[in-house]
């Protein structure tokens, strides 16, 4: 380590270290906050654009698609009238084998059943796993820990650089599945087997493993990353930063760091077994010798449920944070708030059963799971009370930020009610398998987590980048995504109401589902609509990082730690270790004149008559 | 929004949807109290130079008061939920007719025991995708899969359930009124699943006995 | 666990060796233990790398827990446990195995007792002995498994060879891991390496906290698999 003994008295001088170092192989926790960040939004891009391909067909079930797909003269007459037409005419008269990737994918533009079952199922394992886990966990988590507890780094730098880099040959693995023979997974980001574990049921050989094993190496990601952010929060945090003081979103992250820690492992056992099955010939999920497929589902959603927290949970820190700095107020019970998620982490294991009421599991069983459910929707019910108690006598600015927090309370209301039907068991027979589901998990998942995403990355852009993110075209994209979002999810419970199944291809092949054909064609518009509204975002995030105006060190005038530091922090982020005198939220203190006071500021607050402040 | 509901033609059909209904109710009165609240607040605090911000914590009592009420609700709210879920899963009401239903890619195949009452002998029946039932009775379905799991859904009924390989499910259900009904699959069971369709035949009681006459035709 | 930081940090005097020393990423330790650069908490409740060494033993025990719980599920949803016709698993020789084990738990104790003092020759009697009786383990293991393969039980003969074959197999190669660290800190301290001293011995600790896994894992799982 001679390294370390030259740059030993000047600490901010080793910024300087060369381009794989300070961009590729970087150890800095907010390079690679930034690395997940982009991570996230090119997966973003994929995700979405598969989910494009799926309202098409969902909306003209078994009709070409437009620009590739071929033309009406040629369905007809058979006489090519376009390019494509042409191409399609070429690639029809190879053998099979030999046809090009999306020929054999999408023949003639119109999708086939297993690439469509491909699209769902890849659509949901990328939002999830390397959208929303990148960016709130691995971004997030990476960027604010250290800034947030007042630290120089995290715990264990190389580990965390290693964390990144697994996630990437996870992504990597995932990719490589498109191009595989058979295609890529197709059973759902649940894999239910024997669906999964065999072959011969889907056709899907390798895809189906691929997925398996990106999933193993992203649950190894995500242990480091985990391991990382526990003992960093437990160990580092500034002088005078108590538990008590930290951030509701450090809270959360902190929650969540246990929740995957003690998740995926499970998960990782319950694919291996699935691996097992698919290539040694073992019956772990295979009824016929002597395995049972409900082990599965049982393995799979004890780590599910979890894993759902996981992906609300820093949204709702990440929404108390902003709600609270730009209604100028302190966060209305604080203790609560992170009572509540201490206790969400807590009931989270015993849920699990409520995603198999239908599934054969013991009905006995079902009556405890519903009553656990029902209880864990008291924690997010206490927290939106709180929500709401925090703008009550605040003095709101709407800045992009906010409008975007404020999406994800009120959207998380709607997933969260939406999510007591399913609780209640007898209203869960007819709903279970709907589009009742879809609607409330995009509630949650898009609605929560996605509006949580925008919320922070428009929130600690300045910080993260040293420029104002363009608030123009930030609210341009909040709007449209926010009417969109709500035309394209509130119809689905309408779906779900009529019975309308998910995972289908084609609902016109029932006569139930005919009559909403045309509220399918509205929802496949919105949804389109809502994929063109990203596109802002992403050229505002990129054209903002580089001319956006530049930003002071603490923007929104707020009291937490990371606004003292530097913009953007350098290598190392605080010229001094900073010392913490007060909670996070001290907004419009008595006896303080500013309306806002740091967490390093060493001004008291007034205290009333009862000591209390 | 519950108008989109497909209509209820079982006995227990009206029972889910009086709760679905119930659930509706608070769920949308809870959701414009919050929403309400919310928009009241964003205009009546919206931002102001120099506006007096109330500066408090929060408030225990209140904190309390909505954790237990809350609380409350939903813990009654299962616990009306569960008799319903016990009769509808769990309880298996005397019926003479038996129907096994195996699910398989991506077909349903329907196999009666015949007049002897048992499966396996030499008068069962089968048939793929067409489920006769009389009107008014109690059917009893043996549910099966044969390959990976399938759901038995007829919403018309309220009814789903898995069908699991290497497992025997019973289930029941009274349809009372005859018609013609879809049973799709409800669990993603492969590139077929999309399209796999049964179809569910309640008869009059008379119309019963002449279709049981006409496949049975020596007894 | 965090308790005392908490009030720690609370009655700290705020002028105390703040931002002294160099970033962490600097530090020369080699597992990160970077605190002491931030605040002076070299007194802080929990070593940073016995702490990370702690969560990752419970991400271990949770991915036992899954097969574990398959194993239950599979074990008790069977008609007949073990199926008819299997070979009888050797009980009685992996009863002496686990004896070694246990004994190897019991040499690594003594060992990390001497850390303190740092008996740098008796740490490293310990470390060989321990990890010796590790090998013996897995060799013992190893020629029962080529017994039973002999008889055609394997791993995806039936469900009772996968359950077996998957449990032992996965417990074996934690074993095998942990055989390979221990050897890998021996050498080191053999060497005389810079990484252990009197004053930082964190690296042979953490070893061993990670022996006392598999040790501890191995009674729960013969108990389970072994007896029917």
């Amino acid at each position: 380590m001679s390294e370390a003994a030259a740059v030993k008295d000047t600490p901010i001088e080793h910024a300087h270290q060369g381009f794989l170092k300070t961009y590729i192989f970087s150890t800095d926790h907010k390079m690679i906050a930034k690395q997940f960040l982009l991570l996230g939004l090119v997966m973003l891009m994929l995700g979405g654009g598969l989910v494009m391909l799926l309202r098409w067909q969902l909306a003209y079930p078994d009709k070409p698609l437009p620009l590739i797909g071929i033309s009406e003269t040629y369905m007809e007459t058979g006489e090519t009238e376009t390019a494509m037409d042409r191409y399609w005419d070429e690639q029809f008269s190879k053998p099979e084998k030999e046809q090009s990737w999306i020929a054999t994918r999408m023949p003639a533009g119109v999708i086939s059943p297993n690439f469509y079952n491909t699209l769902f199922t890849m659509h949901a394992t990328i939002m999830i796993f390397f959208v929303v886990m990148p960016i709130l966990v691995g971004c997030f988590g990476n960027f604010l820990i250290p800034l947030m507890i007042g630290t120089r780094d995290m715990a264990f730098p190389v580990l965390n650089m290693l964390s990144f880099w697994v996630a990437v040959v996870s992504g990597v693995i995932i990719l490589i599945g498109f191009f595989v023979p058979g295609g890529h997974a197709a059973t759902g980001w649940t894999a239910y087997p024997p669906l999964s574990a065999d072959p011969t049921w889907t056709g899907v050989d390798w895809g189906q493993n691929l997925w398996c094993f990106s999933l193993i190496f992203l649950g190894i990601s995500s242990m480091m990353g985990s391991i990382n952010y526990i003992t960093t929060i437990i160990n580092m945090r500034a002088p005078g930063m108590t538990f008590m003081r930290l951030p509701l979103t450090i809270w959360s992250l902190f929650i969540v760091a246990i929740l995957l820690l003690l998740a995926l492992p499970v998960l990782t056992s319950a694919l291996a077994m699935l691996l097992f099955d698919r290539m040694a010939g073992t019956s772990f999920f295979n009824a016929s010798g002597g395995g049972d497929p409900l082990l599965w589902q049982h393995l799979f959603w004890f780590f599910g449920h979890p894993e759902v927290y996981v992906l609300i949970l820093p949204a709702m820190g990440i929404g108390s944070e902003i709600l609270s700095v730009f209604s100028r107020k302190p966060i209305f019970g604080y203790h609560a708030m992170v009572y509540a998620m201490v206790s969400i982490a807590g009931l989270g294991w015993i849920v699990w059963g409520h995603h198999m009421f239908q599934s054969g599991m013991n009905p006995a069983l079902g009556t405890t799971f519903m009553i656990s459910t029902m209880v864990i929707a008291v924690p997010s019910a206490i927290k939106t009370f709180n929500w709401l108690g925090t703008l009550w006598g605040g003095n709101i600015q709407f800045t992009v930020p906010m409008l975007n927090a404020l999406a994800f309370v009120s959207m998380f209301v709607i997933g969260g009610l939406s999510g007591i039907y399913m609780a209640s068991t007898p209203v869960d027979i007819f709903i279970h398998d709907t589009y009742y589901i879809v609607a409330h998990i995009h509630y949650v998942v898009f609605g929560g987590s996605l509006f949580g995403i925008f919320a922070a990355i428009t929130f600690w852009f300045p910080k993260m980048f040293g420029r104002m993110l363009g608030s123009k075209l930030g609210k341009i994209h909040f709007w449209i995504t926010f009417a969109a979002f709500n035309c394209t999810f509130f119809p689905m419970h309408i779906l779900g109401v009529g019975g309308h199944m998910r995972r289908i291809a084609n609902p016109l092949q029932y006569e139930f589902l005919q009559q909403f054909e045309g509220l399918n064609i509205f929802i496949t518009m919105s949804a389109f609509t809502l994929g063109m509204a990203q596109l802002i975002f992403i050229f505002n995030v990129f054209y903002s990082m580089f001319k956006g105006k530049k930003a002071e060190d603490n923007p929104w005038k707020a009291n937490t730690v990371e606004w003292t530091a530097a913009t953007p922090p350098p290598h190392g982020n605080f010229a001094e270790i900073p010392t913490i005198y007060h909670g996070p939220y001290e907004y419009n203190a008595p006896g303080i004149d500013e309306d806002y006071l740091p967490q390093t500021s060493q001004a008291t607050i007034a205290t009333d008559g009862n000591g209390k402040q | 929004m519950l108008d989109w509901l497909p209509p209820s033609i079982s006995t227990v059909g009206g029972e889910i949807d009086k709760f679905f209904y119930v659930i509706y109710y608070i769920t949308t009165v809870v959701f414009f109290l919050v929403a309400g609240t919310m928009i009241y607040f964003l205009i009546r605090y919206r931002y102001k130079e120099g506006r007096e911000v109330k500066y408090t914590h929060g408030n225990t009592t209140l904190e309390i008061i909505w954790t237990v009420v809350t609380l409350v609700a939903l813990i009654v709210l299962a616990l009306v939920s569960k008799p319903l879920w016990s009769k509808i899963k769990q309880e298996l009401p005397p019926s003479s007719t038996v129907v096994q239903v195996t699910g398989k890619q991506f077909n349903w195949e329907i196999l009666y025991p015949g007049p002897d009452g048992m499966f396996g002998t030499e008068d069962d029946y089968q048939i793929d995708n067409l489920l006769h039932v009389p009107v008014n009775q109690v059917v009893h379905i043996k549910l099966k899969a044969l390959d990976v799991i399938h759901s038995f859904f007829v919403p018309v009924l309220r009814l789903k359930q898995d069908a699991l390989p290497g497992r025997e499910i019973m289930m029941w259900f009274e349809a009372n009124k005859p018609g013609e009904y879809e049973i799709p699959c409800a669990e993603l069971c492969g590139f077929g699943h999309s399209g796999m369709l049964g179809k569910l035949i309640v008869h009059s009681a008379e119309d019963y006995d002449a279709w049981v006459k006409s496949t049975w035709p020596e007894n | 666990m965090a308790k005392p930081a908490e009030e720690k940090a609370d009655n700290l005097t705020i002028e105390k060796d703040v931002g002294q020393g160099l970033p962490p990423i600097l530090d020369d330790d080699s597992f990160g233990n970077g605190n002491r650069s931030n605040g002076g908490d070299s007194d802080r409740p929990i070593n940073s790398a016995v702490l990370a060494m702690l969560l990752f033993i419970g991400a271990e025990v949770m991915f036992f827990a899954g097969i574990i719980g398959a194993f239950i599920v599979l074990r008790f949803g069977a008609n007949d446990w073990p199926p008819p016709g299997q070979p009888r698993l050797p009980v009685v020789v992996t009863g002496i195995n686990t004896a070694i084990l246990l004994l190897s738990g019991l040499t690594m104790f003594k060992t990390k007792r001497l850390l303190k003092d740092w008996h740098r020759e008796k740490i490293l009697h310990g470390l060989t002995i321990t990890a010796l009786l590790g090998a013996l383990f897995l060799a013992v293991q190893g020629f029962e498994w080529t017994r039973l393969l002999g008889f055609g039980f394997t791993l995806s003969s039936n469900i009772y060879g996968t359950v077996f074959y998957t449990l032992i197999g996965c417990h074996a190669l934690h074993v095998l891991g942990a055989v390979i660290w221990l050897t890998i800190v021996a050498s080191r301290l053999r060497m005389n390496s810079p990484a252990y001293s009197a004053n930082n011995h964190v690296g042979i600790k953490l070893s061993g906290m990670y022996w006392y896994l598999v040790v501890a894992l191995w009674p729960v799982l013969y108990g389970l698999v072994y007896f029917n």
